[in-house]
């Protein structure tokens, strides 16, 4: 009885030793990893990005595959925790992926990124817009979307110079990205000079009622609200404002273009402005909407805001190795640095050296008649439309 | 002035959600001693199948009073059912055994409602329809919802109804014996089992008809949603004095206006902080809550 | 459910523990690196298990926000080695005690309330510290603190999976050694006490306060200890790691394993750190099966996967027989009456339950209180032992004043007693039992304990020997091992009176002992009294049968409505009209069926 006991423990202490075969193959397929957060709070991105995953890899082998083998995506649950994305990260490389491609939240991706660092996998992040990721000094971190501190200053000028507010209301949801977010908008706008920043505070997120912050900021009296969280709490913002009669601007951040943000808003949200990565879903373009009509007849709704970027990571990763014309982890880690006006659906992507995608170019959408529509862009230091500008580019 | 009376408005209807689930939270602990970490989940449940009917089809294709209806009932009743079969097969067995084994066998239920609404719908929130009407009345400079002033008006109406229902009725009599002394209880003939798997069918079935208020009012539900709900709730019922009827009522108001006041006078971010502060405090100096003296009384 | 399993040679032989050691040694260099993280997982919540397992599975405690002790060392160790530059191993003193104060702030506010209420206060706390570090910038915010250095060992920098395994498993390693030191101590057993029946323990001289307090401190040491870990593997600490999902985790841990119990504890970690990760391969299924599995396990096992069990106590072959001055009541010096109770007076919102009561009892007396139920005598001990707070009278024992101090300062002034309706530790070994009330009388402190010093073994050792004689004295001698709420009712009135007389008291107050027992057992239960006064202790008897009254008593009081209506010698008071009257009838036999009321005790 008790010598069964020891037995149980000793073999509930090697629990997880299914044993595996942990050798990086140089047949069969290649193996991409995705870590993400498939259960708890973030599971609704964590799915998004995992579901990209698995479209990215088949639109690939649907071609030709990499370097004439398949693209086999490896997803690991992460729950956006740093013990578990370590023990994900750990069951990525020992089951043999060649390189990682996925990540949700920083607080788990960056200890991630120190494992395959450890092991020598390059890991190309998608949703991960902290700077520190790729400012630890690991030559095989990459990201395929821009950073807080390049999304913030693009907000600033929209907000003094195309939408000419004299007074800012900034809301975020102290996570790590909002809260980023918020700040690199701040900064920016006080370098600018000439707008009062009259609101700037955190809002608790998974609540359900924020009027009350609502009538602070009313009070306030703001020309613009911007809010850097998530869709989830910008949908109830967008509409708990206008039913407060807030008439200031509304804009959110880049985690904010979700269809369903539009049917909780209702007709709130028309006038709704949101920074964003050029995507080219909003810039027309056949693959991203085969993408798109793709994604909704496998998974029966519409992309998340990090589907796009997550089918991006793949791509680019396919790429290196084809330019490497090897899988080797570090082939492909110096590959991926020569990446050049790679075209994929979230626009042309480069990386400089540290691993961030270069000059990450933002646009804003606003929404029409109940739809995200392209508005306005950047060019030359003038705001333009963005129909027009993308016009410009092709004549 | 305006703004003081614009964080009342707000901190009242926050409040009656919280008192509706509080009120399910008094009614399983005040009988079992239990607190039923899966309650706001129920809750949650109760949202998606009140989802699920109004984006039927069928259904908007009636008048939008009788849909709502419709939707609110058969929510009610399933969840009310779900409620009654997680007691009599996942707590009944323990209701004799050690309270910590089924307090987390109650965590465990929460956890599993959470994961099944997850897989089943995905993970993604979901959009109610907009069925309430969005008329705002300007009082004193503020504004007021007509379906602030009916959800405030519905919370108050099921918290007398269960209030009589318990101190009126022959069941309710009984559920209070049973709070006082299950043995005493089971010896005077009373159907212990019975009258508990009854408390949690209304339990479940108020959780669920908060749930559905919830979507119609704020549109947005997710499988997210029950848990932090069900622990302020819970706060509340504490706060109020738990085991007491109106003593959840007006813990829930305490906590949506306490809530609404830190965001408004203070800090969003710090009213959690708040809330459980009070909470502390609460306990400190009056242990039993507000309502808490009237032990006799508690059911 | 019972001490120390571990400790004694019961459950896991040397041999065992030996065994299992060296198989977490060997398994870093058999596993890959996913199954050691995963394994360094296990050790970091049986860590947090064992720490969680002091307040919730020895002292009864229910705790939801355990992962505020967690966040409390993981931010200590992040802090002053980013920015005062300590080195990791420096932070570990630190984060543990940074950790065990914050136990002082959680539980002093906490500690007098209900059980069901400390869940959602600790809760709340666990939930105030996280958001506290979330909002405060020297926290770092939502970001945390980063860049936390790897520890470095004599010149080796730990960075692989590896070393971070062998570092937990030495922690572990200590862990163990000091927990489960505790678990077989003085404050293990009070613990245990006060799990078991709260009021109870105060009652035979456990300070349930403080001894409280000691369980959140001690705990709350090896989750400063795991979350100074935490963060220097990581090399991150950031508010998301200490959610109230965490402290759930941990409990989970806690009551799947088996409270109480060190082996169920590590079991219940590797459950559930290992079982999500097996079911990895079901990807998005893996949580739901998890929680489905949790619910399974609880109803096929609601005590947990290894419950705690019981230390087999060797009854010695020969009866101990300490010296009398370890048995006898001790000297006072005082010359006056032992007991003086003046113009006590009692009431419970309006209904006076004792009123202007006063008598004195000299040293080596025996008086009985007798008198109707409802008379108010239970609420007489209960005013005299601290239980309830008379409204106007004194009471002195041996000279001190005893009104306002609590039940167990009573006891340490040398008062002990039983209660009407029994209660002793029910799931604890008649041993146990004993031993909680030697509690006053034993010295060693938590340091002692800890550090398992030579003196410490010589006091357990003394302390059993002479719970054995206990035992033995009220003739349960045999019996040292059984679960005190399986032994026969009248064995388990004996063990209360063991229990009591094992604080050695200057005054024993003996509730109705020969309740519900048939004449054998009277007969015995009158030789045991003889025997007690031999030992110059002094009795205070409540009791209904008369026959037995008449026969031990010295001097009988007859309380009628909370007022003492008649004293003097047991003939005398027989033979009062008045008493006659009010409580022992025309035909005593009548009175003698009457069973008393539940007091309020």
């Amino acid at each position: 009885m008790e010598k069964q006991k020891l037995a149980m423990l000793v073999a509930a202490l090697a629990l997880g030793g299914a044993a595996l075969a942990p050798a990086r193959a140089a047949e069969g397929p290649v193996k991409i990893g995705v870590p993400a957060p498939l259960t708890g709070s973030y599971a609704s991105a964590g799915t998004d990005i995992a579901n990209a995953a698995m479209i990215a890899a088949e639109d690939i082998n649907k071609k030709s595959g990499v370097l004439g083998r398949k693209i086999a995506i490896d997803t690991a649950d992460d729950q956006c925790d740093a013990q578990i994305g370590v023990q994900a990260a750990e069951k990525l490389v020992q089951s043999g992926d060649q390189a990682i491609a996925g990540g949700y939240c920083s607080s788990a991706a960056i200890p991630e990124s120190s494992v395959f660092h450890d092991h020598g996998l390059p890991f190309v992040a998608d949703a991960s817009t902290n700077p520190r990721l790729t400012e630890q000094g690991f030559a095989d971190v990459f990201r395929v979307i821009g950073r807080d501190d390049e999304q913030g200053p693009f907000a600033a000028n929209f907000m003094k110079n195309e939408l000419h507010a004299k007074r800012v209301a900034i809301i975020h949801d102290n996570t790590v990205y909002a809260r980023g977010l918020a700040e690199q908008t701040r900064a920016a706008l006080k370098k600018l000079g000439g707008v009062d920043i009259v609101y700037f505070d955190a809002i608790t997120p998974g609540q359900s009622d924020y009027t009350s912050v609502l009538s602070v900021v009313k009070s306030d009296n703001p020309d613009v609200i911007y809010y850097t969280g998530y869709y989830s709490e910008a949908a109830l913002i967008v509409k708990e404002a206008r039913a407060l009669g807030v008439k200031a601007t509304l804009m959110a951040g880049d985690a904010n273009n979700d269809p369903t943000l539009l049917k909780v808003a209702g007709p709130a949200a028309n006038g709704l402005i949101i920074t964003t990565a050029p995507l080219a879903q909003f810039l027309g373009g056949s693959e991203v909407q085969n993408f798109i009509k793709e994604y909704q007849s496998r998974f029966g709704h519409e992309p998340g805001p990090y589907s796009v970027y997550e089918y991006d990571a793949i791509g680019v990763t396919a790429a290196a190795m084809d330019r490497a014309k090897s899988t080797d982890p570090q082939k492909v880690a110096a590959a991926l640095h020569q990446t050049k006006d790679y075209h994929g659906i979230t626009g042309t992507i480069s990386f400089n050296q540290q691993g961030d995608r270069e000059n990450a170019v933002y646009i804003t959408l606003i929404v029409k008649n109940d739809q995200f529509t392209a508005y306005k862009a950047l060019e030359n230091g003038h705001w333009v439309d963005v129909k027009a500008a993308s016009k410009a580019k092709a004549g | 002035m305006s703004l003081f009376l614009q964080l009342l408005f707000n901190g009242l209807t926050v409040g009656s959600f919280y008192a509706l689930t509080a009120l399910g939270y008094t009614m399983i602990y005040g009988i079992i001693r239990l607190i039923n970490f899966a309650h706001g989940d129920l809750l949650m449940v109760g949202a998606f199948i009140g989802w699920t009917l109004l984006t039927t089809v069928a259904i908007q294709h009636i008048p939008i009073a009788a849909a709502i209806a419709v939707a609110l009932l058969l929510s009610m009743a399933a969840t009310g059912i779900l409620g009654l079969v997680v007691d009599r097969f996942a707590y009944e067995p323990l209701l004799r055994g050690s309270r910590l084994s089924i307090l987390i066998t109650a965590l465990g239920v929460s956890l599993a409602l959470e994961n099944g609404v997850q897989l089943g719908y995905g993970a993604g929130f979901k959009a109610y329809p907009h069925l309430l009407p969005s008329v705002y009345l300007p009082v004193g400079g503020a504004s007021l919802g007509v379906t602030q002033i009916g959800i405030f008006a519905l919370s108050l109406a099921l918290m007398l109804g269960l209030y009589l229902f318990v101190h009126r009725t022959a069941i309710g009599t009984a559920m209070r014996a049973l709070a006082l002394d299950q043995d005493a209880a089971r010896l005077m003939g009373i159907d212990v089992e019975g009258v508990i798997r009854l408390t949690f069918f209304i339990g479940s079935a108020l959780a669920a008809a908060a749930g559905v208020m919830m979507g119609l009012y704020y549109s947005e539900i997710s499988f997210t949603m029950g848990f932090l709900l069900g622990i302020r709730a819970f706060t509340a019922a504490v706060i109020g004095g738990i085991g007491n009827i109106p003593g959840a009522m007006v813990g829930g108001m305490v906590i949506g206006l306490l809530e609404a006041f830190t965001a408004g006078y203070f800090s969003s971010r710090w009213s959690d902080v708040a809330v459980f502060g009070a909470l502390i405090l609460m306990l400190m100096f009056r242990p039993r809550g507000i309502f808490g003296e009237r032990v006799v009384e508690r059911m | 459910m019972r001490l120390g399993a571990f400790a004694k040679a019961g459950i896991l032989g040397r041999g065992g523990v030996a065994l299992l050691l060296i198989a977490a040694l060997v398994f870093p260099l058999l596993a890959d690196n996913y199954e050691i993280s995963v394994g360094t997982g296990i050790l970091t919540y049986a860590v947090l298990g064992l720490g969680l397992n002091i307040v919730v599975g020895y002292a009864g405690l229910l705790d939801l926000g355990y992962a505020a002790f967690f966040a409390i060392g993981a931010y200590a160790a992040g802090l002053l080695t980013t920015k005062a530059g300590f080195t990791y191993w420096e932070t570990v003193p630190a984060s543990m005690l940074l950790a065990g104060l914050s136990g002082i702030v959680v539980g002093y506010p906490t500690l007098r309330l209900r059980s069901d209420y400390l869940a959602i206060v600790t809760l709340g706390f666990g939930e105030i510290i996280r958001i506290t570090a979330t909002n405060l910038d020297y926290t770092g915010g939502p970001d945390g603190i980063w860049g936390i250095p790897h520890p470095v060992f004599f010149g080796y920098r730990l960075s692989t999976q590896r070393d971070f395994f062998y570092l937990v498993l030495g922690l572990l390693v200590l862990t163990l050694y000091f927990v489960r030191r505790l678990a077989v101590s003085r404050l293990g057993r009070a613990w245990l006490g006060l799990r078991e029946d709260e009021d109870a323990a105060e009652a035979v001289g456990v300070p349930a306060l403080r001894v409280k307090l000691l369980a959140y401190i001690m705990g709350a040491l090896w989750a400063g200890l795991a979350g100074g870990f935490f963060a220097t593997r990581l090399g991150v600490v950031n508010p998301q790691s200490f959610t109230y999902l965490q402290s759930v985790l941990i409990l989970i841990v806690v009551v799947l394993g088996g409270m109480g119990s060190i082996p169920g504890v590590i079991l219940g970690a590797a459950v559930v750190v290992g079982l999500p990760e097996v079911l990895r391969s079901i990807q998005g299924w893996r949580m739901l099966a998890f929680s489905l599995g949790l619910v399974v396990l609880m109803l096929a096992r609601p005590q947990g996967l290894w419950p705690m069990r019981g230390r087999k106590v060797a009854v010695p072959r020969e009866s101990p027989r300490p010296a009398r001055s370890e048995i006898a009541a001790p000297e006072t010096g005082y010359e006056g009456p032992l007991l003086e109770v003046e113009g006590l007076r009692c009431s419970f919102g309006g209904l006076v339950a004792v009123d202007d009561v006063g008598f004195a009892v000299r040293r080596g007396e025996l008086l009985s209180i007798i008198g109707p139920n409802g008379a108010g005598k239970t609420t007489v001990f209960n005013a005299i032992t601290g239980v309830v707070a008379p409204e106007r009278g004194a009471v002195r024992l041996a000279g001190v004043p005893l009104i306002g101090r609590a039940p167990h300062a009573v006891v340490e002034a040398g008062l002990a007693r039983t209660f009407q309706g029994i209660r002793l530790f029910r799931s604890l070994t008649a041993l146990d039992n004993v031993l909680i009330g030697m509690h006053p009388r034993l010295a060693v402190g938590v340091v002692g304990t800890l550090l398992h010093a030579p003196h410490v073994k010589r006091e357990e050792a003394a302390a059993a020997a002479t719970g054995h004689f206990w035992l033995d004295f009220v003739g349960l001698a045999g019996k040292a091992g059984h679960i005190a709420g399986e032994l026969p009712y009248g064995d388990q009135r004996r063990l209360e009176i063991a229990r009591a007389l094992a604080s050695r008291p200057l005054l024993l107050l003996l509730d109705e002992p020969a309740a519900g027992m048939n004449p054998s057992e009277k007969g015995a239960l009158m030789r045991l009294v003889a025997r007690i006064r031999e030992l110059g202790t002094t009795i205070i008897l409540i009791e209904h049968d008369m026959n037995l009254v008449m026969r031990v008593s010295d001097r009988v009081i007859v309380l009628d409505r909370g007022r003492c209506i008649a004293s003097g010698p047991p003939d005398a008071v027989q033979a009062d009209e008045r008493v006659i009257d009010a409580y022992l009838g025309r035909d005593e036999a009548e009175a003698e069926a009457v069973e008393a009321p539940l007091g309020p005790a």
